[in-house]
């Protein structure tokens, strides 16, 4: 081949390549690396509104407003062309620009179904400051810490997970500013539910191959009110205590003699049982949570079941077989029964009171 | 004395007074364990605070030296080169400011003198001897030093160190390095779950931090002579400390409710070099659960006791008057009957006795036998 030609022919090759790669585009959407990693997204979660919470499943409805913050000095730009100190995109377009750039999949991981709303607001800064706050109204899932109920302490949580990342790449931080942007709006009110403080703390999660995920966890606290709503669960729970205690009360001796029918007082023991099963089948479906762990109504309902028992049990070994008269005599069967008369209501409302007085502490 | 009425009384009052004894001692220990649980959180706490004070000043030395130590600074100082000492620092400022909370770099020329601001280039030439002492220490005896200090921007965590020739001889100034006291405590937050909150006394505010004083200084954030500069969590910190918990100059614990919540607070003063104190850390962690498990614990105890007293008394009373008293009575009645030349009834001697009253009642039956049979 004639070598102008050849020389020629390179020429042109390398232009053409020069050319090409001059106009290959920057990728913005790889992560922001000038600041080294991990890429410190800073986070604040605001609560709006709480329109509801479903103590019975957990759940509850919020308006929040995530904020996160972050540096990507790609997209530095001369001061000059945002007289507002930093340009400005809204929900579609914020969305667009968005799509455009690097942004942190936050996911809002214990949230129930699909948000209703999203709202979209993202600023960036001369410097490469990315702020993008969002709105969200949906339902979240928190979990019930029964435990204390009625003096109970829950936690309305927001669980802001990076799902695409590890910890080592993308991690969540807050500083100051972000603690004091976390708050609740002064007018929420949740019926029956005093407002805390809201509190940010980091819980990572499992990633792949022991990597860690980067999550947060916003919640508000709030603590029972109480009141008169709370009677239709304790006013029974108490009251059935009497049922066992009367059963025995009922009873008359003479001479060291019971007076009354066995039978006629294991029937009221019987109803009273009757009693406490259809309570308990109440409160489970009214506040499923109180039936599935340890807590002051599930010890008041087994303290309403070991009564019973104990009131059976003396039904038929003292009233029926007079066990206590046979062998230790009838005298001593007598003031068995009337020791048990004034020391089982004593020792039962004890136990009541010391219940709830461990809940409360 | 009525043994019926007497016997028991003494033997179940006896009772209630051991039960009493033993539950206030053991209620004692308990609420001993707490407190020494308790006590070790508060060490711990303050061991927290102070060991990463410690460590933030050593950090803030540590870069300090190594501005101190880099051929080209030392070169730049020594021959007062203000434009191309900012050149060579200005990115490594700005990268420190941002991402690890170093909040102010200056450079000083003997014996004290403000050559170079990193975080306020333009502002230089003032003489520091007055408010940084430390710096003109320095620069006298040529030692590095760290501590807390108040500066223009507040109060920071510096480390100072002499910046040697270049040739090795002679002294060309100091440099040091202040860090944020808020980058400190937020990672202590987001670290341990801390709240805290930091105080300052207004007056070396106002005269060394001015417009940092006149921002801070308002109703909300005053607490007696100390202003709240800082804190991860301000409602809360502020149901916590109040005027007078911060008066003392000693570090302090105790323990308040706040939210619903118990919190155990730990003050610690803050000191300068010179050792005046000048502020207040405050830290706030959340105690209900070892409240909780104090409080768990007396209800337990008084119900146990309760539970004790009861049984031991129905003890007391079956045996006393089921075996003896009531039996007694029977028999006296029965007696008594008989004495009285009435009709006696007889005594169920198939009753389960104890031997000292079947013996009486076998006595009984013998009398009412022999007088049945006399007076038909």
């Amino acid at each position: 081949m004639n070598p102008r030609i050849l020389i020629a022919f390179l020429a042109l090759f390398l232009l053409t390549f020069l050319k090409a790669g001059a106009e290959v585009p920057r990728d913005m959407t790889t992560l922001p690396l000038s600041g080294g990693l991990p890429v410190q997204v800073r986070t604040g979660l605001y609560f709006i509104d709480v329109e509801s919470y479903q103590e019975h499943d957990g759940t509850f409805a919020a308006t929040v407003d995530l904020r996160l913050k972050w540096k990507d000095g790609r997209l530095a730009y001369d001061l000059k062309t945002a007289p507002s100190g930093f340009v400005e995109f809204r929900d579609d377009k914020a969305l667009a620009k968005l799509a455009e750039q690097w942004a942190p999949l936050v996911e809002l991981s214990n949230s129930v179904g699909d948000p209703v709303f999203q709202n979209q607001l993202l600023r960036v800064y001369p410097d490469g400051q990315v702020e993008w706050l969002r709105r969200v109204k949906g339902q979240f899932r928190s979990e019930v810490a029964p435990e204390n109920f009625p003096f109970d302490h829950q936690q309305l949580a927001v669980h802001l997970t990076v799902r695409n990342e590890n910890e080592r790449r993308v991690t969540l931080d807050f500083r100051q500013d972000d603690l004091d942007f976390s708050g609740v709006e002064s007018t929420v009110n949740i019926p029956g539910w005093k407002l805390g403080l809201v509190n940010i703390s980091r819980s990572p999660i499992a990633g792949f191959y022991g990597e860690s995920n980067a999550r947060l966890i916003a919640a508000l606290g709030i603590s029972r009110a109480l009141g008169p709503g709370l009677g239709p669960i304790f006013i029974p729970l108490m009251a059935s205590l009497l049922i066992p205690l009367m059963a025995v009360y009922m009873n008359k001796v003479q001479d060291g003699e019971f007076q009354i029918e066995a039978f006629e007082l294991s029937n009221i023991v019987i109803g009273g049982l009757f009693a406490v099963i259809a309570l308990n089948f109440t409160v489970n479906s009214d506040y499923p949570a109180l039936g599935a762990g340890d807590n002051a109504v599930s010890r008041l309902f087994g303290l309403n079941y070991l009564v019973l028992a104990a009131a059976l049990a003396v039904i038929v070994l003292l009233f029926r077989f007079n066990i206590v008269g046979k062998y230790c005599g009838k005298y001593v069967q007598e003031q068995l029964y009337l020791y048990i008369v004034w020391a089982a209501p004593v020792l039962v409302f004890a136990t009541a009171a010391a219940i709830v007085l461990i809940a409360a502490s | 004395m009525k043994f019926r009425r007497d016997a028991p009384c003494i033997l179940i009052g006896s009772v209630v007074l051991i039960i009493a004894a033993l539950s206030f001692f053991s209620n004692r220990l308990f609420s001993g364990l707490t407190g020494a649980v308790e006590e070790k959180q508060f060490n711990l706490i303050e061991t927290i605070l102070t060991s990463n004070l410690e460590a933030a000043q050593d950090k803030a030395l540590a870069r300090a030296e190594i501005l101190a130590r880099t051929p080209e600074i030392q070169a730049s100082l020594a021959a007062r080169d203000r434009a191309k000492l900012l050149a060579d620092c200005a990115p490594m400022f700005a990268v420190q400011h941002e991402k690890y909370g170093m909040d102010q770099c200056q450079f000083h020329i003997p014996p004290a003198i403000s050559f170079l601001r990193l975080h306020s280039p333009n502002k230089f030439g003032d003489d520091l001897s007055v408010f940084r002492p430390m710096v003109a220490s320095v620069n006298q005896d040529h030692i590095t030093r760290k501590g807390l200090v108040i500066a223009a921007t507040g109060p920071a965590i510096f480390g100072v160190a002499p910046v040697p020739n270049p040739s090795g001889e002679g002294y060309a100034g100091s440099v040091d390095v202040g860090l944020d006291f808020g980058a400190l405590l937020d990672a202590l937050k987001a670290s341990y779950q801390l709240d805290l909150a930091l105080f300052a006394e207004e007056d070396p505010l106002k005269k060394f931090s001015p417009d940092l004083a006149a921002s801070a200084a308002t109703e909300d954030n005053r607490r007696g002579k100390l202003i709240k500069l800082h804190s991860t969590q301000w409602d809360l910190m502020k149901s916590l400390v109040g005027d007078a918990d911060l008066k003392t100059g000693e570090t302090r614990f105790y323990i308040r409710k706040a939210f619903g919540s118990t919190y155990g607070v730990v003050l610690l003063p803050l000191r300068n070099p010179a050792g005046e104190p000048f502020g207040v850390l405050a830290a706030a962690q959340d105690f209900s659960a070892s409240r909780a498990a104090s409080g768990r614990s007396i209800v337990l105890q008084i119900l146990l006791a309760i539970f004790a007293i009861v049984l031991l008394a129905g003890a007391i009373l079956v045996v006393l008057r089921g075996y003896i008293t009531r039996p007694l009575q029977m028999l006296n009645e029965r007696f008594a009957t008989l004495a009285g030349g009435g009709d006696p009834t007889p005594v169920e001697t198939s009753e389960p006795w104890c031997d000292e009253v079947r013996d009486l009642a076998e006595t009984y039956e013998k009398l009412r036998t022999r007088a049945t049979r006399e007076h038909p």
